[in-house]
């Protein structure tokens, strides 16, 4: 629990499936109130390495902490985390507002109904708590994805896509949050197809490319960062 | 040339069992040249259990170490006692026709092999059909660990329908040689049959692994 | 950047509660969203219940013999009714949660596995309860037998019988995640449950025959070993059962 620690280091993970190498020795550290975007085609490794930072998937060897602690270690370290996957993941035949109880729950977190009441308010489906995941549409559902990931304040939150599917409104909205969230020291690794939105929102954008990870950088970003942050400003 | 010396010598133990049990062993009063089924039957009986011990024991191993090197033990010893219980089976139940006059009892011991027997097969079967040999290491591992825990109850639960199995029948002197030289002979053999599955799985690792490199 | 490490340090002061008490929410709370999600979808226990009734109806077709024969083997029946019918569920229950992708949504709660596989085996073994509720007064309606001087009994062996088949078909169901060959899984649940079915199936005979001595106790004694030790594994295993 010390400062020394960062919020997420991962050391030289590598992963294979089968005969297929999916990443080759990587390492990646984010500092609180960082961003990392991560690029990189089809199959370039984006959502196995987001797996594996968040524990969900065991590399072959490398070794992720959390603040210190290992990743695989006490389950408890994983309220450290949030994740969002590629899929929503909510339970089809739990309501909105159950869906986010229930993590609240198992989270442990106090006043869990009031907590998952008030992130629907913030996501702006108050009047939708009742409904089931298959009765709204695929934006929403990312949206009450999101905010299950949000439910126990996580201090590292990843996301795996989380632009996908959503409209103008809902990338702004999403833009806001983690813009806001970074700014209170929240340490987030998104992936991303989309360039503009890893220009705006990231501090360093990495890509993967056959498994390997290479940071993309340079002053010119840190131009472009400063103009985009006026855009953001307007949006938002 | 010490692998060429180990081959001769399996050879030879296993010529040495195959001429102790029809030679060397006296053809028995009540059932003639069937009993020297025993034989064979008691080294492969014998060696499916030690089989699914080394199962066990691998599966543990794999899964503290995540070394797939004790996977490869486990998929050759699983190869190697799934030939042996089929084996046990099929003369057991030979014997049985000469010696009891049906193909099959629910004898504790018939009923105890033929569950180990489908254990064998749905733990191969399960394996064969999943590609990453990781997650084929544990699945493995996990059904035979269940699988070692389960067969003292089996023994158990089977030995109190009463069953008719000879415990440890009368035997001359020549016999008990034969059977002796039956068991290490046989032993030996499949010893030899799992080291030889063992060497290829491993190779064959060896040959993904320079394969993973040379891409890079 | 020490404003950002103050915020981002409160962030991590957990409400610390007393571990165990935490763990058991945990898994009353898995268990309540199972049990929702099934009562609301009804896709695993209806098909389940329906295909013990039929089984029970086939078997008890055959069954044109004197009272004490029935007896005999009306406890081995009944097993394998439970049985067969069973293996649905357990093909069904990590099934569910697979195709809803939800199994990553379980590993990222911060609960321990040998918690959630307690949660999972606890919906399965009442489910398997349930069946036997069903089953056991079928078969006796069906048989001509009377359930009320058994029902003691009965009781007792259903309760002991139901968390071992549970257990291995919760593990060996929860191996299949990613694979699509679930069915073969369950070839070898049914040879690993047939210590159970053995048990369960004399007890039965002899509660039936009203012989409830001391082998009665003993084959009673081996169905709660059975339940203990695959339990125990069950919860031991699970980590690397769901782990990917």
């Amino acid at each position: 629990m010390t400062q020394t620690h960062l919020p997420l280091r991962a050391h030289e993970l590598t992963k294979h499936y089968g005969s297929r190498t999916i990443l080759r020795r990587v390492s990646l550290q984010i500092e609180a109130g960082e961003t990392i975007a991560l690029q990189g085609g089809n199959g370039a490794g984006k959502t196995t390495l987001l797996r594996c930072l968040a524990a969900i998937t065991r590399p072959t060897r490398g070794a992720v902490w959390w603040f210190g602690h290992p990743a695989y270690g006490d389950p408890k370290v994983r309220r450290y985390v949030g994740m969002v996957g590629h899929e929503s993941r909510l339970y089809p035949h739990l309501t909105l507002g159950e869906n986010l109880t229930f993590a609240g729950r198992m989270h442990g977190i106090d006043r869990p109904i009031r907590r998952a009441e008030r992130l629907l308010a913030e996501i702006g489906l108050a009047e939708h708590g009742h409904r089931l995941p298959t009765q709204i549409s695929r934006g929403m559902v990312q949206r009450v994805a999101v905010a299950r990931a949000l439910v126990h304040h996580p201090p590292i939150l990843l996301l795996d896509e989380p632009f996908s599917g959503l409209d103008v409104e809902g990338r702004a909205w999403l833009m806001g949050t983690l813009a806001r969230l970074r700014d209170m020291g929240c340490a987030i690794c998104f992936s991303s197809h989309d360039e503009t939105v890893a220009e705006i929102l990231a501090d360093r954008v990495c890509e993967l490319r056959c498994g390997r990870l290479y940071e993309l950088g340079g002053e010119r970003r840190d131009d472009a960062r400063r103009e985009d942050q006026r855009v953001l400003a307007r949006v938002a | 040339m010490r692998r060429v010396i180990g081959e001769v010598c399996v050879a030879v133990l296993l010529v040495a069992a195959i001429l102790a049990a029809s030679f060397l062993a006296p053809t028995e009063s009540t059932m003639g040249h069937a009993q020297r089924l025993v034989y064979i039957h008691v080294p492969v009986a014998w060696f499916d259990l030690l089989a699914f011990l080394a199962m066990g024991v691998c599966g543990i191993v794999y899964l503290a170490r995540r070394d797939l090197k004790w996977d490869h033990g486990f998929q050759a010893a699983a190869e190697v006692g799934w030939l042996c219980c089929g084996l046990t089976l099929v003369t057991g139940s030979l014997w049985a026709h000469e010696a009891w006059g049906t193909w099959w009892e629910w004898d504790p011991r018939l009923t105890t092999t033929f569950i180990l027997w489908a254990i064998y097969s749905g733990v191969l079967l399960v394996r064969s059909g999943i590609e990453d040999p990781h997650h084929r290491a544990r699945v493995g591992a996990v059904l035979a660990i269940l699988g070692a825990l389960d067969v003292p109850l089996v023994i158990v639960a089977t030995r109190w329908f009463r069953g008719m199995h000879p415990v440890a029948p009368e035997m001359t002197p020549s016999m008990r040689v034969a059977l002796l030289t039956g068991v290490v002979g046989f032993t030996v053999f499949f010893l030899f049959l799992a080291r030889g599955r063992y060497e290829q799985l491993e190779s064959e690792n060896g040959v993904l692994e320079l394969r993973r490199q040379m891409e890079g | 950047m020490t404003r950002v490490a103050k915020i981002s340090a409160c962030w991590r002061e957990w409400p610390e509660r007393r571990e165990s008490l935490r763990r058991m929410a945990g898994f009353w709370w898995i268990v309540h969203k199972d049990l929702v999600s099934e009562f609301r979808s009804r896709r695993v226990w209806p098909a389940m219940l329906l295909l013990g009734i039929v089984v029970a109806l086939l078997f008890s077709i055959q069954m044109n013999l004197l009272p004490e024969q029935k007896r005999q083997i009306l406890g081995g029946l009944l097993w394998l009714s439970v049985f067969f019918a069973g293996t649905s569920l357990f093909d069904r229950s990590f099934a569910l949660e697979r195709e809803d992708g939800c199994q990553g949504a379980l590993q990222l709660l911060p609960v321990g596995p040998g918690t959630v596989f307690l949660a999972k085996l606890t919906v399965n073994a009442l489910a398997l309860l349930a069946l036997e509720g069903l089953l056991i007064p079928l078969f006796f309606i069906l048989s001509d037998l009377s359930l009320g001087a058994h029902a003691g009994p009965l009781l007792l062996i259903a309760v002991l019988a139901s968390p071992a088949p549970a257990a291995v078909g919760t593990l060996v169901s929860g191996l299949a995640v990613g694979q699509g060959r679930g069915g073969l899984l369950v070839l070898v649940v049914l040879p690993l449950a047939v210590p159970v079915l053995l048990a369960a199936a004399e007890c039965t005979r002899l509660a039936l025959e009203s012989r409830l001595d001391e082998v009665w106790w003993r084959w009673l004694q081996l169905l709660g070993a059975f339940a203990v030790i695959f339990v125990a594994a069950g919860v031991l295993l699970f980590e690397y059962v769901i782990e990917d």
